[in-house]
């Protein structure tokens, strides 16, 4: 397939099941909340090495606040109940209660709960109060500038963890402005995120290594330095390769972040320096989702 | 399928004990009821005929007094087009009791869940416990348009109460947990012993209660969620205003150990 003179391969991006919850967290001013969220979704890259795969899915004006103030939606994913508990009460412990006049909220409605406000309770040292409000419960945590609102629990769901496409061009800068379009574009679709730095990767990875102990590695296929030496995937023409990971709530807001994304590189076209546009796999043995380009962009 | 009218066919005489007249039961008419220290079918006392929303049960009492209305209910709705005696929605689990009068004493004592609304006055003992029971009302809602006797939500477990007008003496006594917002104010000995829960008022009672610290006036960040819930449900008093989250807050009863809250609120 063959899209503004952008080939899209035919092969298929490979997902994953993941655990995942949405907080909301609000303050009194739009900087306090991204103070907070920044701090609070710092280092949750990959499952890999941070434990979860967290990023904002996307800012809440005060009318979509539970509390009328400013806010943001804040999608977070793990590999297991358990650790997505742990690095969710680590986070908001630590990166949302220090922030200044938050408060920290479930934002989905259904599914098994995690403790929040229930384990930073203590914090309070015996000063906490729980109140039931409308059917939820809240603890209220005394702390030097009044009080930390916080939900008791956060439901957790079924979400799809590992959707992704690679964009190969001519250049690195050509490169980075097809990304950044694509970031820009997937940032528009609810229920989705891309949790890496500026929403790309660029040492994408593959499975093991010659290095015992390793479980991931360079990608090397895709290293266009590496072409000559070793099988290479990177084509004639082409200098750089990013790749853009996506996590959503489902395998549909998946699918529609990587059309928004995939759409807006194939927009700046070959005229850009965009060669192809392919997408990562293991061949199926990773995981029971798999997102065929063509059939994404049908 | 239609709901059930009751209505009571010779208002005079003693109160009618209520118990176990519940919406979406079959063979009401011929419930056993007590009037007084007589028992009688219901359709002796109550003209029974079909009408209202389907599955409710309405109520016209024309003045005669009925007790232990909606006691127990676990499920549907019950509509009083008058006013009810005592123990109106005692120990209720669910479903919805609308009172378009005042009610007697015990209105939701024990009660645990569903929600109370009544139109105008309630009398001693809301949302208490019955007498040598250790727990008030442990969950659901109550809202009362005018004003309650004394010692509103003793013993509250968990739940809110809101009062429109004003409360009698001892709102608040002994509360464990829960809400209470008096929209007038209520009498002297507010939060006496209390453990934990809140008291939202407009002003500070006549007498400040001893065993409170007065903390000073702070923003409350859950009083902005109160208030919109409230609100939505038309609970939140006419009288309190409709927007701002600061109160001042009291904390206590320090003399019983206990860490509740009389939140006085600004700007009413």
């Amino acid at each position: 397939m063959e899209r503004n003179g952008v080939r899209i391969e035919e092969t298929f991006a490979e997902a994953f099941p993941m655990l995942g919850t949405r907080l909301v967290v609000t303050a009194d001013t739009p900087a306090w909340v991204q103070a907070a969220v920044v701090s609070m979704t710092g280092f949750a890259t990959s499952v890999i090495g941070c434990g979860c795969e967290a990023a904002q899915e996307r800012l809440l004006s005060p009318d979509e606040t539970p509390d009328g103030r400013p806010g943001a939606a804040v999608l977070l994913f793990s590999i297991s109940k358990a650790e997505l508990a742990k690095q969710v009460v680590n986070r908001v412990g630590q990166c949302v209660m220090t922030a200044p006049g938050t408060a920290c909220y479930a934002g989905l409605a259904e599914g098994e709960p995690i403790a929040l406000g229930n384990s930073l309770r203590y914090f309070g040292d015996g000063w906490q109060i729980a109140k039931r409000i409308g059917g939820r419960r809240y603890w209220r945590i005394p702390v030097m500038d009044g009080e930390f609102l916080c939900e008791a629990t956060a439901p957790v769901a079924a979400g799809v963890g590992g959707g992704n496409f690679i964009i190969l061009a001519a250049d690195r800068r050509a490169c980075q402005t097809a990304a950044l379009a694509a970031v820009t574009a997937i940032r528009a679709v609810p229920g989705a995120i891309l949790p890496f730095p500026g929403g790309v990767v660029r040492s994408g990875s593959k499975i093991g290594a010659k290095y015992k102990g390793l479980i991931a590695s360079s990608n090397t296929a895709y290293c266009p330095t590496l072409r000559g030496a070793l099988p290479s995937l990177v084509p004639e023409g082409v200098e750089a390769i990013l790749e853009l990971v996506i996590d959503g709530m489902s395998a549909d807001e998946v699918a529609a972040a990587m059309r928004a994304g995939i759409g807006a590189v194939v927009a700046l076209g070959a005229a850009a320096g965009v060669v192809a546009v392919t997408a990562g796999n293991y061949g199926g043995k990773l995981g029971p989702y798999h997102f065929h380009l063509h059939e994404v962009m049908a | 399928m239609t709901g059930v009218i009751l209505t009571v066919r010779d208002p005079a005489g003693p109160p009618i004990d209520m118990a176990g007249v519940l919406p979406g039961r079959d063979g009401v008419a011929d419930l056993p009821l007590l009037r007084g220290r007589e028992r009688h079918r219901l359709e002796d006392l109550f003209a029974v005929a079909d009408g209202g929303p389907d599955g409710a049960l309405i109520l016209r009492p024309g003045g005669a007094v009925l007790d232990n209305v909606g006691a127990g209910m676990a499920a549907g709705e019950i509509l009083v087009e008058g006013d009810c005696g005592a123990h109106a929605g005692r120990g209720m689990r669910g479903g919805t009791l609308i009172v378009e009068g005042s009610c007697g004493a015990f209105a939701a004592a024990e009660m645990a869940g569903g929600r109370v609304r009544i139109a105008g006055d309630a009398g001693d003992f809301l949302g208490a416990p019955l007498a040598g029971s250790p727990r008030g009302m442990t969950g659901g809602s109550v809202v009362v348009g005018g004003n309650a006797g004394d010692r509103v939500g003793e013993r509250m477990r968990r739940g809110v109460i809101s009062v429109q007008g004003q409360a009698g003496a001892l709102c608040g006594a002994r509360m464990i947990a829960g809400t209470i917002v008096v929209g007038g104010g209520c009498g002297a000995g507010v939060g006496l012993a209390m453990r934990r829960g809140s008291i939202l008022l407009p002003r500070l009672p006549a007498e400040t209660p001893a065993g409170f610290a007065d903390g000073g006036e702070h923003d409350w960040l859950f009083v902005e969620l109160l208030r919109r819930d409230l609100t939505g449900a038309g609970a939140w008093p006419a009288g309190f205003a409709a927007e701002g989250i600061r109160a001042r807050r009291l904390l206590g009863d320090r003399s019983a150990g206990g860490i509740g809250e009389v939140l006085i609120l600004s700007g009413v």
